[in-house]
């Protein structure tokens, strides 16, 4: 998006909604803003209408606030509790249908390749863990196989929760969730491995407990669709509601299960990634590099 | 390719020296994808319509396209061609059959995102037991998803539609998609004569910024769809804005007409338009009926021809007048179901013999025989 | 009245019955009849039975799909009498009176009594060609059975002449201005390869034309 085009007519100023202005003059677009900045400036996300304590929520502030460099980043959402929400998201998405993100961001990606040759435009696909792993995932592991320059994250909540709490490929084994009365019969699906050996250059497992780290992979996985090759991101983000704990304690499961063991945290850079990476070395917003 | 003339659609459908080429249906499609001016395609094999994207790609070859894929199945590359649509590029794909019901959700999906995507489908029959003959049962099942149903007799409907599909599809008052229907073997098999264009000529490019939606492209001013969207939600905000959206859609169809009546000369054809026996048809049953109302009038028989090009949307008026002074219709089916039975049916208001027959279904041709036998009857009661 | 020809080859797939269909159909256009041309509809593989369709008229054409009461019918392998490899039931169903078969034999084929005694009241025209033979003999390779075939099919109705006939073939071989279907286009270049260049290529097959056309003879059914 070039400048010019949100920058407002001095003329117009006064009939402007506030929202606009303060997008305007104070949002992150053009502006090096990242997860440390939040609440400092006027982010791309507004409210929610998700549960309190919501993961996604969490999850998906600090994802919107890393995105290197929103005035030209195209997110691609699935069905699912974070549906709701992207309309409050103040960067362009898409909703098709359930499981079909990958594919709708390989046409994307695509276009947006033919229409703007000399400039970057990512496209991020951000979905839930129904539609990432089980719906999806064949259109999702396409993608990777085809080495499509995109980055998938998903907000792995480890169940379907906007249909009432189901178990999906997701959620961890033994787990008694609705259309699984007697347990999960089989144990939490290991993408972050499928991802790194479908040819995915860059894979991180992160949570909102450490914003920091979230800032890093996502910035690192933007990074490498637009050069290397396909990344996969998932942020575990707990389910207050469904996994029945209190909505002040999202953070703390997050941090348990990792302590725990339960939800591993794991990085697979691929070396074509990690050379490409060594010249940004020493530069503190190296993703914001366009 | 580059060197291609870009010319405006009128003077491309009406002015250009056309040659006759011996070519099969699939040749047909790529011949119009050549002179479409289309910025991607994305393929996937089912028979019978697998030739017709494996010459697309020849043409992605050659430079006329600037991208090709094979899609991993046709749900995924019906989402792949929203993609690129929504991204503000023309496109193009084709299935047919199985390949239709597969990615079925995706065709209302993309006449809701008014997207103006042209699809060519090579109907044929659906499991089980497992088939890939003849057939277009297909087509009662995508009549009502909101996009344009444009019917090819042969081959050249096929490449006229295509060609004109885009147009009408790219309209800003328009802007849904289109499906350019042709029924499998017989026309994507069948070699014949085709008028075509020269290929040094090419449609204007595709300008998605004439599009009634926004092009996702994040080349927009900034903006919040909206603060409490109305997405999923059980309120009258919420009915109100998906019922409207829905009646929209299928206003666009409606003024779509305006263009399909001009390119299409009409949405049907007449033929012996006093005839007290009409034989209503489309797609290769039009073709069989030909064969049978020619015998019949040897025989001396009076007998008309109805051929319906477009069914969505569906020329209501038209057919209620053309059949006004009519005794008895008669509509051949290369289908189970009778969907065009159905629909004719159901524009008709008073009692009018209608017979909805003869029906071949599983895969046979139809013999012009089974036509005459109907027409035959009516003449002796 | 319209004059249509409906012409039915049946044979083994890999036989080339499709591109005997279509470089005839092709002879004809170019000769300024209309014609149209299509194969059986399936998934057939090699050696199974295959069969492909034309019409040809003086004026139009409008039915499409298999031809079911054919003037002429084309036998491309024995086995599709012998053996049943053949979509219908006796190999001749539909045949209008009159009407003509021409079959590839080297041996005599003796039909079973009833199809003699309905071919003799359907007062059909039997001719045989040894076109396998002549397809190894004059053209070097097998693979030019449907040539010869053909060229026995010009010996017996002069349905196009020698020159529209080479056009289409020129046509079919010359690449670009065709398209053969997968399998068929895998055929295509072991064609090519058997006859190196394409010019050499249409020449032989020519004279696999024209030496069938010699040596058809008629069948006698009493």
């Amino acid at each position: 998006m070039v400048k010019r085009i949100f920058k407002m007519c001095p003329e117009f100023e006064d009939v402007m909604p506030e929202e606009y202005k303060q997008l305007v003059e104070d949002g992150p677009y053009g502006r090096e803003k990242g997860v440390t900045d939040l609440g400092s400036f006027k982010e791309l996300i507004e409210e929610h209408p998700l549960c309190a304590g919501c993961g996604l929520a969490l999850s998906l502030r600090l994802i919107i606030a890393s995105i290197p460099v929103p005035e030209d980043t195209i997110i691609v959402g699935s069905t699912g509790c974070s549906s709701l929400l992207f309309p409050q998201v103040a960067i362009q998405n898409i909703h098709s249908i359930f499981g079909n993100q990958n594919a709708v961001a390989t046409g994307l990606k695509r276009a947006m390749k033919l229409r703007f040759p000399d400039k970057t435009k990512d496209v991020v696909v951000i979905a839930g863990d129904g539609a990432t792993a089980d719906i999806g995932l064949g259109m999702v592991m396409q993608s990777w196989f085809r080495r499509e320059h995109i980055t998938t994250i998903m907000l792995d909540n480890e169940a379907y929760a906007n249909t009432g709490g189901q178990e999906s490929g997701m959620s961890y084994e033994k787990k008694v969730l609705n259309m699984a009365p007697t347990g999960k019969k089989f144990p939490k699906i290991c993408l972050p491995e499928v991802a790194r050996e479908a040819g995915c250059d860059y894979v991180a497992t992160v949570s909102p407990g450490k914003p920091k780290r979230v800032q890093n992979a996502v910035r690192q996985a933007v990074l490498t669709a637009r050069e290397v090759g396909p990344s996969y991101i998932q942020i575990y983000s707990p389910c207050p509601t469904n996994y029945k704990f209190k909505s002040n304690q999202t953070n703390a499961v997050a941090k348990e299960r990792e302590k725990e063991g339960t939800y591993r945290m794991v990085e697979y850079v691929s070396d074509k990634a990690r050379d490409y990476f060594k010249q940004f070395k020493g530069e503190e917003k190296h993703a914001k590099c366009n | 390719m580059s060197n291609q003339q870009v010319l405006n659609p009128d003077a491309l459908f009406c002015n250009t020296e056309k040659q006759d080429m011996f070519i099969t249906g699939s040749e047909a499609v790529k011949e119009a994808i050549k002179r479409s001016n289309v910025d991607m395609a994305i393929s996937y094999p089912i028979t019978p319509q697998s030739e017709s994207m494996h010459l697309v790609g020849d043409l992605y070859a050659q430079g006329y396209l600037k991208d090709y894929l094979r899609g991993e199945n046709e749900l995924a590359v019906m989402s792949e061609v929203a993609g690129a649509s929504m991204g503000g590029v023309r496109v193009f794909t084709a299935t047919g059959g199985p390949g239709t019901l597969r990615a079925f959700e995706m065709f209302s999906t993309w006449s809701g995102a008014r997207l103006p995507i042209v699809c060519a489908f090579m109907t044929r029959g659906l499991n089980s037991p497992l088939t890939i003959q003849p057939d277009n049962i297909e087509m009662a099942h995508i009549l009502d998803t909101g996009m344009i149903i444009l019917h090819a007799e042969n081959a050249q409907d096929l490449y006229d539609m295509l060609l004109k599909a885009f147009i009408v599809a790219e309209k800003p008052d328009v802007h849904i998609p289109v499906g350019v229907f042709a029924d499998g073997f017989f026309v994507t098999h069948t070699r014949d004569r085709v008028r075509i264009d020269p290929e040094s000529v090419k449609l204007p490019p595709y300008d998605p910024y004439s599009a009634p939606v926004p092009v996702i492209d994040m080349e927009n001013v900034p903006v919040r769809l909206m603060r409490d969207p109305f997405v999923m939600k059980s309120n009258f905000i919420s009915y109100a804005a998906h019922a409207s959206w829905q009646q929209e859609i299928m206003a666009a169809a409606m003024r779509s007409r305006k263009y399909l009546d001009k390119y299409l000369e009409g949405l049907m054809d007449i033929h012996n338009e006093k005839a007290k026996v009409m034989v209503v048809a489309s797609g290769t049953a039009v073709s069989q009926s030909r064969e049978a109302v020619e015998r019949a009038k040897n025989e001396g028989m009076d007998v008309g021809l109805i051929k319906i090009k477009c069914l969505r949307p569906f020329p209501v008026e038209k057919i209620k007048a053309a059949l006004e002074n009519v005794k008895t219709v008669i509509i051949p089916e290369f289908n189970r179901v009778g969907w065009l039975y159905r629909e004719i049916k159901s524009v008709l208001q008073k009692d009018m013999e209608v017979i909805g027959a003869p029906r071949v279904f599983g895969g046979m041709t139809m013999p012009a025989e089974l036509i005459l036998d109907e027409i035959r009857r009516c003449q002796n009661g | 009245m319209r004059n249509v020809t409906n012409i039915r080859m049946s044979g083994l797939g890999g036989q080339g019955v499709v591109t005997a269909a279509h470089i005839l159909g092709s002879a004809a256009t170019t000769q300024g009849f209309e014609s149209t041309v299509n194969p059986f509809f399936g998934a057939e593989k090699r050696l199974a039975p295959a069969e492909s369709y034309v019409r040809i008229s003086d004026k139009c054409i409008y039915e499409r799909g298999e031809i079911l009461s054919p003037n002429i019918i084309m036998i491309f392998h024995p086995h599709v009498i012998t053996m049943g490899k053949c979509y219908t039931m006796p190999f001749f169903d539909g045949l209008q009176e009159k009407g003509i078969i021409l079959i590839n034999m080297d041996e005599m084929i003796e039909f079973k009594q009833g199809e003699k005694e309905q071919l003799q009241q359907l007062e059909a025209e039997v001719y045989c060609v040894s076109a396998t033979e002549i397809a190894s003999k004059v053209g070097g390779t097998e693979l030019s059975t449907n040539m010869a075939m053909l060229g026995g099919l010009l010996g017996i109705t002069g349905l196009v002449d020698d020159q529209n006939f080479e056009k289409a073939l020129i046509e079919r071989f010359s690449g670009g201005k065709f398209v053969a279907s997968a399998t068929t286009a895998a055929l295509d270049d072991a064609v090519k390869g058997k006859y190196n260049r394409t010019a050499q290529l249409i020449e032989k097959n020519m004279e696999v034309v024209k030496a069938a056309f010699k040596s058809v003879r008629k069948y006698k059914l009493s």
